[in-house]
């Protein structure tokens, strides 16, 4: 039962190996930082796979690009809320 | 004067110059009978190298009748492209129709002489093709006759002699008339490989009594009058094949006593060694087989998927692949579906090729991308969720290869089904193919037991059968699958394999679209199933609107398998922050429990770790709804610190703390030996041989090697075990199954979470998908 391509998850995993030594050198925060990216990516390898992207790193950074998008928008409607309980 | 008999065939195999069967006759006897039957084999190449094969033929001393003919080759067009026919089969992105091929027709007068005859045509002509070379005798006789074990039958016959042969039952009915099968049970006292046997233990209808083994001589003549006296059908045994049928066999050589084992005593046990092999990238472990002839023999530690469906799978399997029940048990599921395609090939005169010499059309590398993936799986939301309705493509990829006519030679229309978005699916145009026609009787009699199940009292004593039936359907249905993508598969052929991907994908996309439609939120997909959810939404009638859009958007049934209190998405044990596709577990409106990928699941979890982790799960399952988790969760808490308690202070029995793991490979060729290798060193010393695929028990200890081998001679010593390591093990067990329910209690915030067993805090401990709790500078 051998594929002949490496499946989403495998791409992705090579890719995140391949930027070992850019984090090695970030600072630590950082590096938490770049992981939680790179975690983000990671929720959408189903349409990654399907969208079978000739290079599939850019479909990872728009999955990070789209993660990184709900959050502003959730935020953009806390801060919202918020503003509108203000007297 | 020609009698007929009716009654039910047990068993079919070849004698000297033609078959023997036996039938279990409505009058209650044992009826051993012969027939005459011809085997048949395909030749084809150059006419003249035909014409010598025939000439040769003539001087063989095994009785033939020749004929040239025409048959259908479905790999016809694909058998050994040449460069030119390579790239025209590129353009057309598929196959062409099955054409004839001039064939010479090898009838084999004396069927048991077809293997030796076929060896010595492979040595004077192996530059020919040839077709329909390898099939069992058994599988002939069934498509010949459209028969099958325990088939109901109307036999005419002349003396011992089957004149004709009429099946009055077919593998198809749901609910097949019970057969009066005499069952004789011998099982050892203790598993052969842990201590040695004492006595045999001897059971039938409502008898049961031990024969001490020691006094082999009285042994075999109790053993051998049992036999006769009871003249079972079927001899059921624990470790049969590996330990006690060859240790029966050469006690009977050593005394001279004989052991009528067989029913048929002019015929010999048939022995079979153990073999290893790889299967969906799992060593797997075959043991030695004892075969009888007249009546069989079923060892429950070596059939396969015992544990799912036990002997009326068995015989289910038989039935409906055809095989010896003996086979069918033994034999794994993908063998099973082969035989029903030689069986459908023997009977719609298609060839069966020997060898396959069929290579994967050429395309681009864009074409690659797109064709080569699986399933979908996507990346649940994690946490727990309330009132989750699970809703399931019934057997989707079969039901996909039967609907959409997919099969190796039926030619496809060239179209992704991704590209014709809001159109039907129609199905490949022309004849159904080799596939959905093999697989339509079978997915129709799932699909009435499914169905029946769902309307059966929760305690109707049909139940456990139609259960047990399903289950074996399952298997065959899962690997047909699979044989369509393998490449020795006889009827496999990537790009049909890889056509069913494409309209499972088609199928989940749609299902997914059509559930936004309709506004309920999707949490998890997984290849042919989905968790969705909906405020409101709490009983089936609230989900029947989405399941009938799905089927009308698909053209695939849909069913509903339950909607959940509450179900919880575990993420990684790893990173906490990524989902894991199938790890969850959840309870049912009705309350009962369904578990994936977690401890309880696993082969190599200790017992007593899988047993709390579930009652755990059975306590929380006293929630009414996901409100009252709040309730019971002190309770499940309670009762694993009172479990953690035995652990700690001995209380446990050692049994409960055996951790069973599969030897993945040779031991020398481990660099650095796992728990599991460890432990079948120390069996090697003790002299016993432990093979790839087979499993090894072990307890982990303190010190080292770290383990110590269930089986070894001597018993392991309480005080060396290694509770530290349990512990550990005990701990993550149970926080799998309560952190996520103790953060859903305390509102899904992730760092006002208690953990009962609080993880290593040197690690930080993420927030959930949705929200970031550490600071990020």
């Amino acid at each position: 039962m051998g594929r002949t391509l490496p499946s989403a998850t495998q791409v992705f995993l090579q890719e995140e190996a391949a930027f070992a030594r850019f984090r090695r050198a970030l600072r630590r925060s950082d590096q938490h930082a770049l992981d939680d990216l790179f975690s983000s990516s990671r929720q959408h390898l189903a349409a990654a796979q399907y969208a079978s992207h000739a290079l599939p790193f850019e479909v990872f950074l728009l999955s990070m690009l789209l993660e990184e998008h709900k959050e502003v928008v959730r935020m953009r409607q806390l801060l919202e809320e918020h503003l509108s309980r203000q007297p | 004067m020609n009698t007929i008999l009716t009654g039910w065939l047990l068993d079919v195999y070849p004698n000297e110059t033609n078959l023997t069967l036996w039938v279990i006759g409505d009058d209650g006897q044992r009826h051993r009978l012969v027939q005459d039957f011809t085997a048949r084999l395909y030749a084809a190449g150059p006419a003249a190298r035909l014409r010598q094969l025939w000439q040769w033929l003539s001087g063989q001393p095994v009785p033939v009748h020749l004929a040239r003919t025409q048959r259908r080759d479905v790999f016809h067009e694909q058998s050994a492209p040449t460069a030119a026919e390579a790239s025209a089969a590129a353009g057309r992105d598929g196959t062409d129709a099955p054409q004839l091929v001039t064939v010479l027709a090898v009838h084999i007068l004396q069927p048991a002489r077809l293997e030796e005859l076929f060896r010595s045509m492979l040595t004077a002509f192996p530059d020919l093709t040839y077709y329909d070379a390898d099939i069992s005798l058994a599988l002939r006789h069934a498509a010949a006759f459209d028969v099958f074990p325990l088939a109901r039958c109307r036999l005419e016959l002349r003396g011992q002699k089957v004149v004709s042969l009429l099946p009055l039952s077919s593998p198809w009915e749901i609910e097949p008339e019970p057969v009066p099968l005499r069952i004789l049970t011998l099982e050892p006292d203790t598993d052969p490989g842990h201590a040695e046997p004492q006595a045999l233990v001897v059971s039938h209808d409502r008898v049961r009594y031990r024969l001490p083994l020691h006094d082999r001589t009285q042994l075999l003549v109790s053993l051998a009058a049992e036999l006769r006296r009871h003249d079972p059908d079927l001899i059921m045994t624990a470790w049969g094949d590996t330990w006690l049928l060859p240790f029966l066999l050469q006690a009977s050589r050593e005394r001279g006593l004989p052991l009528p084992l067989n029913r048929d005593e002019s015929q010999p046990v048939l022995e079979r060694k153990e073999h290893i092999y790889f299967s969906y990238g799992q060593i797997v472990y075959r043991g030695r087989q004892v075969q009888l002839r007249g009546r069989w023999h079923l060892d429950c530690h070596n059939a396969v998927l015992w544990n799912d469906y036990a002997l009326q799978g068995v015989l289910e399997m038989a039935r409906v692949t055809r095989q010896s029940a003996q086979d069918a048990a033994r034999l794994s599921p993908g063998t099973g579906i082969s035989s029903m395609q030689f069986v459908t090939a023997l009977q719609h005169d298609i060839l069966i090729p020997w060898h396959k010499q069929q290579a994967e059309t050429p395309k681009t590398a864009m074409d690659l991308l797109r064709s080569d993936m699986g399933g979908m799986v996507y990346q649940p939301t994690v946490g727990l969720h309330r009132d989750v309705a699970g809703i399931d493509f019934v057997s989707m990829y079969p039901g996909i290869m039967v609907r959409f006519n997919i099969s190796p030679e039926v030619p496809r229309a060239g179209k992704d089904p991704s590209t014709s978005s809001g159109q039907r699916l129609e199905p490949a145009p022309g004849e159904p193919g080799i596939i959905p026609l093999t697989l339509a009787p079978l997915l129709n009699k799932r699909l009435s037991l499914k169905s029946a199940l769902l309307t059966l009292n929760r305690h109707d004593c049909r139940r456990p059968l139609y259960q047990a039936l399903a289950s074996a359907h399952k298997w065959l249905l899962v690997t047909c699958f699979g044989y369509l993508g393998y490449k020795n598969a006889r009827f496999g052929r990537i790009e049909a394999h890889e056509a069913v991907t494409a309209y499972g994908r088609e199928a989940l996309l749609r299902a997914k679209e059509a559930a936004e439609d309709l506004d309920y939120e999707i949490l998890h997909m997984y290849v042919d199933g989905l968790w969705v959810q909906k405020a409101g939404c709490k009983s089936p009638p609230d989900f029947e609107a989405l399941l009938a859009d799905i089927t009308a958007r698909t053209g695939l049934p849909i069913s509903l398998d339950g909607i959940y209190r509450w179900v919880v998405f575990l993420p990684s044990r790893v990173n906490s922050r990524v989902p894991v596709p199938n790890r969850y577990f959840g309870v049912f409106q009705d309350g009962s429990i369904k578990v994936r990928g977690i401890e309880a699941r696993r082969h190599d979890t200790a017992p007593f770790i899988a047993e709390t982790q579930m009652a755990i799960l059975e306590i929380l399952a006293h929630a009414e709804d996901a409100d009252a988790l709040r309730e019971v969760l002190p309770q499940a808490q309670a009762f694993a610190r009172r479990q953690l308690g035995k652990l700690r202070s001995g209380q446990v029995p050692v049994e409960k703390l055996l951790v069973s793991q599969k030897l993945s490979r040779e031991l020398g060729e481990y660099s650095t030996p796992s728990p599991a290798a460890r432990a079948v060193r120390q069996l090697q010393v003790a002299g016993k041989s432990v093979r790839p695929g087979q499993r090894v028990r072990f307890l982990f200890t303190l010190g080292k090697p770290g383990v110590c081998a269930w089986d070894v001679p001597r018993p392991p010593d309480p005080h060396s075990i290694d509770l530290p390591r349990y512990r550990t093990l005990f701990e993550r067990a149970v926080d799998t199954v309560l952190t996520p329910i103790q953060q859903s209690v305390n509102g899904g915030v992730d760092n006002e979470c208690l953990y009962l067993f609080p993880p290593d805090r040197s690690l930080p401990v993420f927030g959930s998908s949705s929200s970031i709790t550490r600071p990020v500078r």
